[in-house]
């Protein structure tokens, strides 16, 4: 399993070409992956990315009301209603805050299940040391 | 100067301009109470390339009121305007994001060479010019399209009905649904006719976010395909084997015309879609949705048992994996195998087609890296999907529009 999908190698965060980096930045509170954390070993704390994924949702759709939906939420159920818009504002937020590119690695998107699927996917693909 | 960075014609969407010195034969600032006048060849440019279809932008270090006046003496409606003292590349992605289409569908024209190498150097898919460049550019292949149809003329009128369409969402207090039940939007498919061939060559030479071949013409019943020129769509309107429907989009703000198509072969038990294609300009409106749904239905009716949609996913065409997945398309081969994803290595395309990844290196960097072939695939027996009452098409009640 590769970690580098197409889009993050040689020029990563393309979109974000002032290379203003990983967390610590202005990123969703609670950041994830801190250097030397404490997360267990080989991934990081699901519950501290379920929180981002909910804030990256909430900016996606302009909803608040997702910074307060269960992990079992189906994503492209009506509860959520992600739509290949709004995924692909999510997905790109993922890439650029947390470094992990889920298209790259899930030709099938089965990971955007629920919101846990994807926070348990992305936390397995966070390197330890939270960089990209 | 760097014209070899995108090949193709009519690559080139939408033109971003400094103001100082380029579009303005002088430094707005430094003019006092008499602003510089608009520089006559390059406002020749604007309206020539308007003409065909290709949008104009601004992007300056300047207060606001500067690009006014560079409409105002240019007398051009700039499809976006990004006035501050940043990095002029981030002011290009923003006008990416704000018009819906990819960096790599931008130029960018400034005098300053420092402007030009930063932008060159942050985004090396924009095709970067100086003015006297810029003067010679409507000769260039990148900035003629190969046909320029009623949806080209009346593109950057649409591009500011979606700047009052999205002003607009952003204040509505519903979900997405009631938005665009709101707003009056309506869904046409119907069968493409023979008027509709140009507009559908074009949407094959210029859609990258929802196209399922990824430009690369699919085999069809209609022969060996040198390209998805018009010749090759008029070919598949007389084929008697496959069906080509086409998508057209209207709202209260307006009439997007043409936006979408795909190409359909039925066959015993199993429906086929070698090509499936739609305007970014569409995205987010329910349509791509619309159109997979109906698909579907179709498919149901006709007592097909799966539906089939080829792909060649790469980094480009993530919105509309993201659409076929939302509406419950698998590649049956990678079920189950996240970590198989585009990256190139993945396995998902082997055996699908004889064509193989092409450089398809993992940390390549090229968005365009990563071409894998890929068989999306949903059973139609069961759970047919809902189609929203603004959608008029073939065989759904109130439509027949065929």
């Amino acid at each position: 399993m590769s970690g580098t999908g197409p889009g993050m190698g040689a020029r990563p965060a393309r979109h974000d070409t002032g290379g203003t980096g990983p967390p610590g930045g202005t990123g969703p509170p609670g950041g994830t992956g801190p250097p030397g954390g404490t997360g267990p070993p080989g991934g990081a704390d699901v519950a501290a990315i379920t929180d981002d994924l909910r804030a990256f949702l909430a900016a996606a759709t302009g909803r608040d009301e997702l910074l307060r939906i269960p992990p079992a939420a189906a994503l492209f159920g009506t509860a959520v209603g992600l739509d290949s818009l709004t995924g692909t504002l999510l997905l790109r937020e993922i890439q650029r805050r947390l470094g992990v590119d889920v298209a790259g690695e899930d030709l099938n998107m089965d990971s955007l299940a629920t919101l846990g699927t994807l926070a348990e996917f992305v936390a397995q693909r966070i390197k330890p040391g939270g960089s990209p | 100067m760097t014209r070899e960075s995108p090949a193709g014609e009519g690559t080139v969407k939408c033109v971003v301009w400094d103001i100082d010195n380029t579009l303005l034969t002088g430094i707005y600032l430094e003019a006092g109470d008499q602003p510089p006048g608009a520089d006559p060849v390059l406002t020749t440019v604007l309206a020539e390339l308007g003409e065909r279809g290709i949008l104009h932008a601004l992007a300056s270090k300047n207060p606001p009121e500067a690009a006014a006046h560079t409409a105002r003496v240019t007398g051009w409606r700039f499809a976006a305007a990004e006035c501050g003292w940043g990095r002029k590349s981030d002011a290009l992605a923003r006008i990416a994001a704000t018009l819906g289409i990819g960096v790599d569908a931008l130029a960018f024209v400034d005098d300053d060479p420092f402007e030009r190498a930063e932008v060159g150097f942050a985004l090396p898919g924009v095709l970067v010019l100086s003015p006297e460049d810029a003067a010679e550019a409507p000769g260039w292949p990148e900035f003629s399209p190969p046909v320029i149809t009623p949806e080209a003329r009346r593109r950057a009128e649409m591009y500011a009905e979606r700047q009052r369409r999205q002003a607009a969402e952003r204040s509505f207090g519903g979900t997405k649904e009631e938005f665009l039940e709101t707003v009056g939007t309506r869904v046409t498919i119907a069968a493409a006719t023979a008027a509709d061939v140009p507009r559908l060559h074009e949407l094959a030479a210029r859609t990258r976010q929802f196209n399922s071949v990824a430009g690369q013409p699919p085999a069809t019943g209609a022969g060996p395909a040198a390209g998805m020129t018009q010749d090759w769509f008029r070919g598949l309107l007389a084929a008697g084997d496959c069906d080509v429907a086409t998508v057209r989009l209207r709202d209260a703000f307006g009439d997007d015309g043409l936006v979408g198509a795909c190409v359909v072969m039925r066959e015993a038990g199993i429906w086929t879609v070698p090509l499936l294609m739609m305007s970014c300009r569409a995205m987010g409106r329910g349509v791509i949705d619309a159109l997979l749904a109906w698909l579907v239905r179709q498919a149901a009716r006709a007592g097909a048992r799966r539906l089939r949609i080829p792909c060649v996913a790469n980094t480009r065409n993530v919105p509309l994996r993201l659409a076929l997945a939302a509406a419950g398309f698998r590649v049956p081969e990678a079920a189950g195998t996240a970590g198989q994803g585009t990256a190139g290595q993945g396995t998902a395309g082997q055996g699908t087609a004889g064509r193989g990844p092409e450089g398809g290196e993992a940390g390549g960097g090229n968005a365009t890296s990563g071409q894998v072939p890929a068989v999306f695939e949903r059973d139609v027996g069961t759970a047919l999907p809902v189609l929203p009452g603004w959608v008029e098409a073939p065989g759904e009640q109130g439509g027949d529009a065929a």
